[in-house]
């Protein structure tokens, strides 16, 4: 254990973790959108957003990489930014991590805010509250048990991504080598001692989360 | 005053033309469910957009069509009472009255929250939440809570509907009293008679999406000029009737009605309405106008007086209701003691006598 490297499981936490508080934001807001609102390509939207969870990661990849490589429009913004590239580094790993994850989020989220009866918010609006006053005193609490579940949810699909990441981040030990990667290069150089380790961590962490999620969403609604 | 005069269509042709007027003051509006109460309350608020006319109050638009206004729902100060109260559900009851106040210190607003709610019997449920109090509780927390808004009207869509007459009746009081102070004209859908009669001083009657009649409750069900109004005002006695003679210089009309299975025929005489001799009308006469007596009535002033055998008499609990067959079987409404000292049962002789102004000819 002494010369055991932590590295991928901190990176594994880091990617996780910036990811899923981006996804939870965009999320809610793009699931309140799609709940509550109606606009030409709602559907068309909400079907986008799915595609992650249903195509290989490879295409997710590779598609990420057209799109955030360093000759890219959106690729060369952000290294004149930054001043780094975002495609081989941790940061392609919190992109690659949030695409996959913001459909849960999105889904989640939307069926969350569908939930809450619309006359509750009516009720807020003949009480003198503004749109945004109505979204973060009554539609938000109501829906905040799904909500949170969908952020675990995502949380724990950013912590395990591995298509997408390796071909976005690249298997770079040390640098951006999550722990889903650092499974396979490990099977792959015959330290089996090491990849089992880091497959009973990951599989308990995503197994925590999973009764969590469950947890919250078959309890009581209004509590 | 609040001023209404709007219309909307909806997808299969149900159209909503409602237009009145509600000075300050409990206004009822009244009718069956399905005849655009509801959805004239949501129009006034702003929850339903209207595809044109103009809603005001004291002559300021919250809706024009022609002058494109169309004032926000948080700008209405509209203050809606919804049928099953719609209190936030995360709140407690104190929570959900100091949400509704304008911006004050935490004490403040507590101390505001706490009077509203004594005001309307229960402080004692402040701290609990909406699914750990009763359903007339419920609707006192939404009163107190549409009034800590400050609103220039209210809106209140059958929100007794569901409780017990103890409990209405309570409601109802501290509401006349809650405004009596605050003076502000108050719209209230009900489909209930009682209700209307105990809280309106105006009525204002739908019938399919239409506004048929307005008034005093006692003018829109005493003399109801509609078939739909009489029925929906529990007008239990209405016959197809015939006019046989019309005497313009008395001001009556003489019509005979028919028994469609017997084919026993009765005359009554009515008032005079516009139907010439001939003319195929409707005429409805309420159970408590009609009067029983065991021997044939004389030196009366009621112009209607038949022979009758009683067919069945019911307990409805207070009242009893006697069916008697003379000609058409009608219904007569009456106390308990006067069956008993009558000794009325069925199948007993009775005359039944009314006045000519007891019965309305309806316009359908």
């Amino acid at each position: 254990m002494r010369d055991f490297d932590w590295f991928p499981l901190l990176l594994s936490l880091r990617v996780a973790l910036i990811s899923t508080a981006v996804v939870a934001v965009a999320g809610v807001a793009i699931g309140w959108l799609l709940a509550r609102k109606r606009f030409p390509g709602r559907e068309v939207i909400d079907a986008l957003i799915t595609l992650p969870l249903i195509l290989p990661p490879t295409v997710l990849g590779y598609y990420l990489l057209v799109l955030l490589g360093r000759n890219s429009p959106i690729g060369h913004f952000v290294e004149s930014l930054t001043g780094s590239p975002l495609v081989f580094t941790w940061r392609g790993a919190v992109v690659a991590a949030a695409v996959g994850a913001l459909p849960l989020m999105v889904k989640t989220a939307r069926a969350s805010v569908a939930s809450v009866e619309r006359e509750y918010e009516d009720a807020a609006r003949t009480l003198g509250k503004t749109e945004w006053q109505v979204f973060a005193r009554v539609t938000l609490p109501l829906a905040s048990r799904g909500l949170l579940a969908g952020v675990i949810l995502s949380f724990a699909r950013a912590l395990g991504d591995f298509g997408a990441t390796l071909m976005v981040a690249g298997n770079i030990p040390g640098r951006t080598q999550t722990a889903a990667v650092a499974i396979y290069d490990a099977t792959q150089s015959g330290r089996d001692t090491r990849a089992a380790l880091l497959v009973v961590i990951l599989s308990a962490v995503a197994f925590t989360l999973l009764y969590l999620t469950n947890r919250l969403t078959s309890g009581r609604r209004d509590g | 005053m609040l001023s209404v005069n709007v219309t909307k269509n909806f997808v299969g042709g149900f159209r909503i033309e409602a237009s009145f007027d509600a000075p300050p003051g409990v206004t009822i509006l009244f009718g069956a469910s399905g005849s655009g109460k509801t959805t004239t309350l949501r129009m006034i608020a702003g929850l339903t957009r209207p595809d044109a006319g103009r809603i005001s109050i004291d002559g300021r638009a919250l809706f024009d069509s022609d002058g494109r206004i169309d004032v926000p729902i948080r700008e209405r100060r509209a203050g809606y009472v919804f049928q099953n109260a719609a209190l936030l559900p995360h709140l407690t009851a104190r929570a959900n009255v100091e949400f509704a106040l304008r911006r004050a210190s935490r004490a403040t607003k507590r101390e505001r929250a706490l009077a509203l709610l004594e005001k309307f019997g229960v402080a004692h449920a402040a701290e609990r939440r909406p699914r750990a109090i009763s359903g007339g509780e419920a609707q006192r927390v939404a009163l107190a809570r549409a009034l800590a808004s400050g609103p220039q009207l209210l809106l209140l869509d059958e929100p007794l509907s569901a409780l017990d007459e103890a409990t209405k009746l309570g409601i109802i009081e501290d509401l006349r009293r809650a405004n009596r102070e605050l003076q502000l004209p108050v719209l209230y859908v009900t489909h209930s008679q009682e209700e209307a009669y105990a809280l309106g001083e105006r009525a204002v009657v739908y019938e399919r999406g239409r506004v048929v009649a307005t008034g005093t409750p006692e003018e829109v069900f005493r003399s109801p000029v509609r078939a739909g109004v009489a029925r929906l005002a529990g007008v239990e006695n209405i016959f197809d009737a015939t006019v046989e003679e019309r005497r313009a210089e008395t001001g009556t009309s003489v019509v005979v009605m028919k028994d469609a299975l017997t084919g026993a025929t009765c005359r009554v005489e009515v008032p005079l309405s516009r139907h010439g001799a001939g003319a195929s009308v409707r005429v409805a006469v309420r159970s408590g106008d009609i009067l029983l007596a065991t021997e044939r009535p004389r030196g009366i002033s009621a112009r209607n007086v038949l022979e009758a055998k009683i067919v069945s008499v019911e307990d409805r609990g207070g009242r009893v209701l006697v069916r008697a067959r003379g000609g058409v079987e009608w219904v007569a409404s009456l106390t308990r003691q006067s069956v008993a000292e009558l000794g009325l049962e069925s199948g007993r002789a009775v005359w039944l006598a009314f006045k000519t102004h007891s019965c309305s000819v309806l316009e359908d």
